[in-house]
């Protein structure tokens, strides 16, 4: 795992080793162990690296035999070796044992269809100087992150939006559209970001730079081929794609360990790793002092099945509002929710203890219908089929029991969820969390409200719907919004790499093997969710190999305490001055006075419900987010190239010898 | 206490408490709260504690109605039937 950075020019006028020294030490948290750059007369690249395959032997960036084509890349391709082995016996010859090494050969042999035999989480970048063509690429969920931005003509790119910025030639600015989609979805969509100019290369994406353009395309498309029946060896073939999407991810030449939520899901991680690894597996929790948070009991006690060193975390409110900042410096966007914050500390943990790659649980609710969404969207469907039942909106309370003890307030919630929308609409599934998130929106400035006139992320997310989307069940239709509105910019960014990798730590994804996903997408939707029983055909599975306890245990959401944490008594004073009138007025983006009302609703302890406390920390983290982006300038002292493990100049290499540019070509 | 000023006094909590962020917002004793997005389930039980403090009258779960909570007209009608019943003390 590492972080890449680079320039393309659109006249060959060169990169500085400074500029991509400072873009580099601006993402030195995504691999300290090593750092190289690439220093041509059209295009500059940058690595920092983590290592985990070839330790001695992977720097980067690394190029062909010729050194005509040069890559820098941030990930794991799992399956590397069987790739390897079918380059070696097309004739190409490997001077390492990295798979990094094999993403060029493979270049070199497929070109761009490479990225279909790709089974891992990446994102590149290969310049290939015959032609000059810089290619980009990112893995099928979007697991690793890739940002660009065309400023003159020249592509800038990196893993971080902060290392455009430290590049000198990109000046940071808000996209308040990217903010309005965190207010809505949780996350800004690809590739749209929070910042005005940058995108993301969206996940399934590849795109090439050629003459000043950069052409993207889709390799990669979510479908959802739904069969009548259950094949006949479904467990059997689940088996095998469980067993060999662990394996893939336990290859490594430094020890792999385990996140261990407490759930299904996390639970089967450990245990199939713990089986697989050589030696004992280490696994590494988050403990919450509120008991309505904490999992301790159900972590420890598969721990204690799967026989792992197991270490926690221990969460208090406090320590939330501590790491706030740092955590919000390394999202680089708003948060309606406090949950990354644990998971920062998580990874300081696990990086603390030595372990640098760790397996987690993330991916299996989206294949395997695991949400309460999708339960709920069942339950809207079921009523809004005879409105006028009293006993049907009761399954209401069997999906959310504590609505039930909410007193009788669970009447105004089933209200809530029959009213939010039309089974017409394709957002249907998703239209109370979009709506409840959007009241967040009702603190925006006079400013901000004009900033984005018409804008309607729900439109344009309708809008740009696949055509096989109408074809789908609504479940699928339903699991297909969740992985591209929440996965990928908030799961697995905000939540997963940014988290992971603030410590030098990565995360691998059994559950997001794009087999596995096939396989899933592809069986009817009544093995995922079966009535109310979510994740029917994995728990089928899972008997047996975790605690029963945990496999029929009710799926709990991973929750972190949210306005709470940043009202008691040690609260720091980043708090109180953010949210001050005049801190407010200066930043411009929430009306002062209804940002008040909130403050003291939340210091009186009222600020109970969802909304309010998702509007506290979309508006303090947003301040945060701009305080740390837009109020100052970033320039970190650049990494010396002097320290660089590797050096690769155009006119160093026998391709370039071989070809030289003529004299007035050269920039 | 009448109805209308129970209304009035319930209206003023909603403003402060649910309203601080829609300076502007206006609606009708008659509206639905939470069709209107005044409140939510937890608005409701704020109001509840709301009505039990302000007006001194007990409110049983099987009280918590929309047609009881989901309106100021509806509170208002509760609260001075419930006031109306009271045994004195």
């Amino acid at each position: 795992m590492c972080g890449i950075a680079g320039i393309a020019r659109r006249e060959p006028r060169g990169v500085t080793a400074e500029t991509l020294g400072r873009m580099a030490a601006s993402i030195r948290h995504r691999g300290p162990d090593g750092f190289g750059m690439f220093l041509g007369r059209r295009v500059g690249l940058a690595s920092v690296r983590l290592s985990i395959i070839d330790v001695a032997g992977g720097a980067q960036p690394l190029g062909n035999e010729d050194g005509r084509i040069v890559i820098v890349y941030n990930g794991e391709v799992y399956n590397y070796r069987e790739l390897r082995r079918d380059l070696e016996a097309g004739g190409h010859r490997f001077h390492t044992h990295t798979d990094t090494e094999v993403l060029v050969h493979g270049y070199e042999e497929w070109g761009e269809a490479l990225l279909g035999r790709l089974n891992g989480q990446f994102a590149f970048a290969i310049y290939d100087r015959r032609n000059e063509h810089l290619f980009l690429a990112r893995d099928r969920f979007g697991v690793r992150p890739l940002f660009y931005t065309i400023q003159h003509g020249d592509l800038i790119f990196a893993s971080e939006a902060k290392a455009l910025f430290a590049s000198g030639e990109v000046e940071p600015a808000p996209d308040f559209a990217g903010m309005d989609e965190v207010f809505t979805f949780w996350a800004p969509r690809a590739p749209r970001t929070t910042f005005r100019g940058v995108q993301a290369l969206e996940p399934g994406c590849c795109a090439v730079w050629r003459d000043g353009a950069l052409h993207s395309r889709r390799y990669f498309d979510l479908d959802y081929p739904e069969a009548r029946e259950e094949p006949p060896d479904t467990l059997r073939v689940l088996d095998e794609l469980m067993r060999t999407g662990v394996d893939f991810r336990m290859r490594a030449d430094v020890p792999v360990g385990g996140y261990l939520s407490g759930g299904l899901d996390s639970s089967i991680i450990c245990a199939l790793a713990a089986a697989a690894s050589p030696h004992q597996l280490r696994t590494f929790s988050v403990t919450f002092d509120d008991p309505g948070l904490d999992e301790s009991v159900h972590q420890q006690t598969v721990a204690a099945g799967v026989g792992s060193l197991h270490l926690v975390a221990p969460m208090h409110r406090a320590t939330v509002a501590q790491v706030f900042p740092d955590v919000i410096r390394h999202t680089e966007t708003p948060l309606v929710r406090t949950a990354p914050a644990p998971m920062f500390l998580l990874s300081r943990l696990t990086r603390e203890a030595g372990i640098k790659v760790v397996l987690t649980g993330e991916g299996s609710d989206e294949m395997f219908l695991g949400y309460d969404l999708f339960k709920e969207t069942a339950v809207r469907r079921f009523c809004l089929r005879h409105p006028e039942s009293r006993t049907r909106p009761r399954l209401f309370d069997r999906l959310y029991p504590y609505l039930q003890r909410d007193a009788q307030g669970g009447e105004f919630w089933r209200r809530f969820f029959l009213t939010a929308g039309s089974t017409e609409d394709p957002l249907f599934s998703h239209l109370p969390r979009f709506q409840l998130t959007a009241r967040i929106k009702e603190f925006y400035s006079g400013g901000v409200r004009d900033a984005l006139g018409a804008f309607d992320p729900l439109q344009e997310l309708r809008d740009g719907l696949p055509e096989a989307f109408r074809r789908w069940s609504f479940l699928n239709q339903a699991a297909y919004l969740e992985i591209v509105t929440l996965l990928e910019g908030y799961l697995l960014s905000s939540q997963g790499d940014r988290m992971g990798m603030a410590n030098s730590v990565e995360g691998r994804f059994p559950f997001l093997d794009h087999r596995l996903f096939a396989f899933s997408a592809a069986l009817p939707t009544r093995s995922k969710l079966r009535g109310l029983y979510e994740k029917a055909v994995l728990k089928r599975w899972a008997a047996g190999k975790v605690p029963p306890s945990v496999a029929q245990r009710a799926k709990q959401p991973y929750r972190a305490p949210d306005a709470p944490a940043f009202f008691g008594p040690e609260r720091p004073a980043y708090v109180d001055a953010l949210l001050a009138p005049d801190a407010l007025e200066r930043t411009g983006m929430f009306d002062g006075q209804a940002v008040a009302g909130l403050v003291r609703r939340c210091r009186a302890g009222r600020a109970t419900g969802f909304r309010e406390n998702q509007a506290l920390v979309g508006i303090l983290s947003a301040q945060l987010w701009h305080s740390e982006f837009f109020a100052r300038p970033h320039r970190p002292d650049p990494l010396a190239v002097d320290r660089a493990d590797v050096v690769l100049r155009d006119a160093d290499t026998p391709w370039a010898a071989a070809n030289p540019v003529p004299s007035g070509a050269r920039g | 206490m009448t109805e209308r000023e129970i209304t009035q006094r319930t209206r003023a909590y909603v403003v402060e408490n649910f309203l601080y962020m829609r300076q502007d917002f206006r609606f009708d004793d008659q509206d639905s709260l939470l069709t209107k997005g005044v409140i939510d389930s937890l608005g409701v039980m704020e109001l509840v504690e709301f009505v039990s403090a302000e007006f001194g009258v007990q409110v049983d779960p099987a009280d918590i109605t929309e047609e009881n909570f989901g309106t100021l007209a509806g509170i208002a009608r509760f609260v001075a039937a419930k006031r109306a019943t009271r045994t004195p003390a």
